[in-house]
């Protein structure tokens, strides 16, 4: 400790001293000298003369009020309305006898309510995180929707492109826009597109017998034919699978009536555009054609017999060619006529009919959980996004402000 | 005090349960001399003291005790309407023609007290404004120096030096 301090100390002591015991009393000339100012300061202090002391105890005990009537008792009412409504809140809440739910709900009221009118901003701006529409598909496209929809419920899918069926019946669209009679290529004529679906239902394990029998007939009843099936339904756990062909003209009836047999859990589609791969068969196998006309031709007219031994080996295989591309063209159109559709029956584990929709197992639940925290992170995310600047900005431009007030006020010092 | 009345006063302190009424009469001959020190001026010290009373009641639950005492906290607000009054009365350009008007000794006064007396205000008016609501703060408010560190948002330590800084400069005045 220095000297200076050490006097610091020292002085500051008698003067605390001389204040308590009224008396000037130090050894030190200087610390006396101070603490006889020290009581000379005091004793100086001015007095309030009693009158006023009276008149402003008066105005503490009625809690100053204010004229009746002004603009400020008005408005000091409603803020003491306001002060009551809060504090009975905040008593309320308050859980100990020290009133920390009182201390506390001020602060995340402030804090809540600009928050909540940001997300309500964000909301109204943009949406929820995840909407917006899917779009058609290109060339190859592919497209996946997830949710549990009943059949009958008419809700549409994140994806958009709902298809309304009619009334009550309507049931649930893909999630992509179902591609038209076309293809996936609007516009272009003629286009081969090989198309794929994949369908899972939620069927209830007492349920699956009489679903099974009606994706067979919905298949049947649209032209189309199971390819492969198969189906338990047994008391230890069933399911079933279903690979279809379904002509492409019947394709969006037929997928409706699968989709109204049971809630659509996930579904999916996936085009393929063959046309160049058929056009260059279809190319081919005329060029095989043309060649053979020629070579019967040429056959005809041979002059001898090895020549026409040779023109018959070249037609052997002409003809192979042009049997390989015939059946190459077959299987195309079998493949761009008839679409194949693999419904999945899974087994739903809650019977309650009453579930509203809403997955009914643990995973279920902690999937939905998951999507719903995933959601609210997003909108978190843009809030805070918004909110922290906006935020330090307030907060520099309060503190800017108190300062430079302070600054103001300790002119009147200077 | 009127019963029915204190129990309409919300409680002010964090720490006990004391209503505005009862630091009122505990603070207010305090908070007079402190603003009458710093207007030098009866009838300004008297609306000031009575604006900063009213100004502590209408936010009297934004006392916070982590603070500082309720004594800090009124004090604050003192200060700041003595300094508002200050300012406005610099704009007003009077500052410097208004006349001392602390109170008279009275007619029993020794002759020397009152010489030393008046030496002391005198020296005192050679101190900068900020010198003076320093003393102000401690003798006539009777605030500790952690209080006033806590109103001139200072530390305790850099109130104390400021402090004997002022009260030396002080005695030396009154000695020169």
């Amino acid at each position: 400790m220095t000297d200076e301090s050490t006097t610091i100390e020292r002085d500051l002591g008698a003067v605390e001293l001389a204040l308590g015991t009224g008396a000037a009393t130090h050894a030190d000339p200087v610390a006396r000298e101070l603490q006889e100012l020290a009581l000379e300061l005091r004793a100086d202090a001015p007095q309030a003369e009693p009158r006023f002391a009276e008149g402003l105890r008066a105005r503490v005990e009625a809690g100053f009020p204010r004229a009746p009537g002004s603009a400020r008792g008005r408005a000091e009412a409603a803020g003491a309305r306001q002060q009551a409504a809060l504090e009975r809140l905040a008593a309320r809440a308050a859980r100990g006898p020290d009133g920390l739910g009182r201390r506390l709900l001020r602060p995340i009221a402030g804090v809540g309510l600009p928050l909540l009118l940001i997300v309500v901003v964000v909301f109204a701006a943009g949406g929820p995180p995840g909407g917006g529409g899917g779009g058609g598909g290109d060339d190859n496209a592919s497209s996946a929707a997830g949710g549990v929809t009943r059949g009958g419920s008419g809700g549409g899918s994140s994806g958009g492109g709902a298809e309304a069926g009619a009334g009550d019946n309507a049931i649930v669209a893909p999630a992509q826009p179902l591609p038209s009679g076309r293809g996936f290529a609007p516009g272009q004529r003629d286009r081969k597109i090989e198309r794929s679906f994949s369908l899972e239902l939620d069927v209830p394990l007492d349920d699956m017998a009489r679903v099974a029998d009606q994706v067979t007939a919905v298949t049947n009843r649209h032209g189309g034919f199971v390819l492969n099936s198969s189906v338990n339904s047994g008391k230890d756990g069933g399911g079933g699978d279903f690979s279809l062909r379904i002509p492409t003209d019947r394709l969006r009836p037929a997928l409706r009536d699968l989709a109204e047999l049971a809630p659509v859990i996930r579904q999916s589609q996936e085009g393929r555009d063959v046309t160049r791969e058929h056009v260059t068969a279809k190319d081919r196998l005329q060029a095989a054609r043309a060649e053979r006309r020629s070579l019967l031709r040429r056959l005809e007219q041979a002059a001898t017999d090895e020549e026409a031994e040779s023109i018959r080996r070249r037609l052997d295989l002409v003809a192979g060619e042009i049997s390989g591309l015939r059946g190459q063209l077959r299987d195309l159109r079998l493949r761009t006529d008839y679409a194949v559709v693999t419904v999945s029956l899974l087994v739903a584990d809650d019977h309650d009919d009453n579930r509203g929709g809403v997955g009914g197992s643990f995973d279920d639940a902690m999937n939905d959980a998951g999507g719903l925290l995933v959601g609210f992170a997003g909108v978190l995310i843009r809030v805070l996004a918004l909110a922290l600047p906006l935020g330090l900005i307030a907060l520099a431009a309060w503190l800017g402000t108190r300062v430079v007030r302070r600054r103001r006020r300790e002119s009147a010092l200077a | 005090m009127n019963e029915a009345l204190a129990e309409r006063m919300p409680v002010v302190t964090g720490t006990d349960t004391e209503t505005f009424a009862a630091l009122y009469e505990r603070t207010f001959p305090r908070v007079y001399a402190y603003v009458a020190s710093l207007l030098r001026d009866r009838a300004a010290a008297e609306d000031v003291t009575a604006q900063a009373f009213e100004r502590a009641y209408r936010r009297r639950t934004s006392y916070r005790a982590r603070r500082g005492t309720p004594e800090a906290w009124l004090f604050g607000i003192a200060r700041n309407a003595a300094l508002d009054e200050l300012r406005r009365r610099k704009r007003r350009a009077r500052l410097e023609s208004d006349p001392e008007d602390t109170g008279a000794l009275g007619a029993d006064d020794h002759a020397e007290l009152a010489l030393r007396r008046e030496a002391v205000r005198a020296a005192m008016g050679a101190l900068e404004g900020r010198e003076r609501d320093l003393l102000a703060l401690k003798f006539s408010a009777g605030l500790s120096n952690s209080e006033i560190a806590t109103v001139l948002g200072l530390s305790e330590t850099a109130a104390g030096t400021r402090l004997h800084r002022t009260l030396t400069k002080l005695r030396k005045a009154c000695n020169d």
